[in-house]
């Protein structure tokens, strides 16, 4: 085991007689949990260096900011779109048609949809980062300095990630508004007090939203740096860390997504 | 005896690094581990401050088992013992004197300040104080390799293992290092352990030499011995031979 409690390098003979995929994803699930963990326990006791958190919030955050809200926006555009015409051929009424889209943007699209761009902005940025010190020994001279990797490396990105994801995500949904009120009066001719119709919103709602989009950010954090810290062998080990932390990020996005919103369909009814 | 192997193992799933492997290092020591590249020479060192672990084998710093401590409990031993690795590894986001200044706060919990202070006076150790406020991608790669010496030194170690410290540098800037690690033996008292395989290093500044071969110590003794050694591959290794029975 290593220091961020990770297993070192390959995985041993013996597992990779025993079924050797299975065996390596329940020892990642492992090590990921175990990962979680201590930066959660370190997030209220550790002695990360002063402004580190402030530093991943601004790498983060307004790095991530206009790629985010060029997406969404155009996300906001396309679904803003397709829905008036296929609400067009059943129905001519599309004064509904900025309140469904907005309800729906809340409760779950400007999280589901937002997250996964962000993924592979965020995601591949930590893996690549933390990966290139890994490979490179810089990981193991934290360690000969005292320095906690997952304290010094792990928790300020995880924390960044989590505050600034889910401001990101928020700004950028707000964004897919703007810009599907933008397609529905250009094209539709839905005039933009119809359009803006919070009505539907509830609190309830904007919760499950919020929820949604703090549990995939943490996931893409946890996940990116798990990868990371477990990067093996050169620039290629970095190149596959950053492949495996964008497909996993994608994979718990969707994973969280079926499980909260079941949830949420108890206890926030839509 | 201050550093003890005995009967290591290591491998990374079915590659087999180290299998059995025993020596010792006396104190005050430039010890060389030398071997082609993938020997496990730099295997080797990593278990002796905890950043490996053995699968089977004991290591002893001072009489202390240190391959089973945790991590927290091998703060003391890193402390005693540095590292110079082969990278440098300077980070990149900190000038020369922060990363000298890291393992004084870290590990002795001074100031910024204070530990800033200290790290300058290192730098001139190994003359490179002109450099203190430069960060890293400033720098070449001699230069960075005396600022990770300079780290490395930091906390008055008693140990310094240096990861193939010559290796990327030009002809001046390695036969100046190899200066610097003999002045730590013989200047300060400091058991030096090196993985190398720089001929000239090792046959100007070693002591003791252990060749690791195939995952087994291959040979251990002085340089004198392991020029006049009859054991064809020891004897490729130091003559530098491209031809023989090696097996790289």
């Amino acid at each position: 085991m290593t220091q961020a409690g990770l297993s070192e390098g390959h995985a041993p003979a013996t597992s990779r007689r025993l079924g050797g995929p299975v065996i390596d994803g329940l020892r990642d699930l492992r090590d990921l949990f175990r990962l979680l963990g201590r930066t959660l326990s370190l997030i209220s006791h550790g002695k990360r260096e002063k402004g580190a958190i402030v530093e991943q919030m601004y790498f983060i955050g307004n790095r991530s900011l206009v790629f985010m809200c060029i997406t969404m926006g155009f996300i906001g555009a396309i679904i803003t779109f397709q829905s008036a015409v296929q609400s067009q051929r059943l129905l001519p009424d599309l004064t509904m048609l900025g309140a469904t889209f907005i309800k729906l943007l809340v409760r779950d699209m400007a999280a589901s949809l937002g997250a996964m761009p962000l993924a592979t902005r965020v995601g591949a940025g930590i893996a690549a980062e933390i990966g290139s010190m890994v490979v490179t020994d810089q990981v193991d001279a934290l360690r000969m300095c005292a320095a906690d990797p997952v304290d010094y490396l792990v928790v300020p990105r995880f924390i960044a990630a989590t505050l600034m994801g889910t401001a990101v995500l928020i700004i950028a949904g707000a964004v897919s508004i703007v810009s599907g009120m933008l397609i529905a009066n250009g094209m539709f001719d839905v005039n933009f007090h119809t359009y803006l119709n919070f009505s539907m919103v509830t609190l309830g709602d904007v919760a499950l939203g919020v929820t949604k989009m703090i549990a995939f950010c943490a996931a893409i954090a946890i996940i990116s740096a798990q990868r990371g810290l477990a990067t093996f062998g050169g620039s290629e080990g970095v190149g596959t860390a950053t492949t495996r932390a964008v497909v996993g990020s994608s994979f718990a996005i969707i994973v969280l997504n079926f499980f909260i919103s079941g949830l949420g369909y108890f206890f926030v009814p839509s | 005896m201050p550093i003890v192997f005995e009967n290591i193992h290591k491998a990374f799933g079915d590659k087999v690094i180290l299998d059995g492997v025993d020596f010792r290092i006396d104190d005050g020591e430039c010890f060389f581990i030398v071997g082609a590249s993938g020997a496990g020479k730099s295997v080797m060192i990593k278990h002796l401050i905890g950043l490996l672990r053995p699968d089977q084998g004991e290591i002893y710093l001072d009489g202390e088992e240190v391959s089973r401590l945790s991590e927290r409990d091998l703060y003391p031993v890193r402390k005693k013992c540095a590292m110079v690795f082969q990278n440098a590894t300077l980070f990149d986001s900190m000038t020369c004197a922060e990363n000298v200044a890291l393992p004084l706060r870290k590990h002795t919990g001074r100031s910024h300040g204070q530990a800033l202070e200290a790290a300058r006076e290192r730098l001139e150790l190994v003359h490179m104080q002109d450099f203190a406020d430069s960060y890293p991608a400033e720098l070449g790669d001699g230069m960075k390799k005396r600022v990770a010496i300079a780290r490395a030194l930091t906390l008055d170690p008693r140990y310094v293992l240096f990861d193939e410290p010559t290796t990327s540098l030009d002809p001046v800037s390695a036969r100046r290092t190899d200066a610097l690690i003999r002045s730590l033996c013989d200047d300060l008292g400091v058991t030096s352990v090196v993985v190398s395989h720089d001929l000239v290093s090792i046959f100007s500044i070693a002591d003791r030499i252990a060749m690791l071969y195939k995952g087994h110590l291959r040979m251990l003794g002085t340089p004198k011995e392991f020029q006049e050694t009859d054991d064809p591959v020891v004897r490729q290794f130091v003559r530098g031979e491209a031809e023989g029975p090696m097996d790289v």
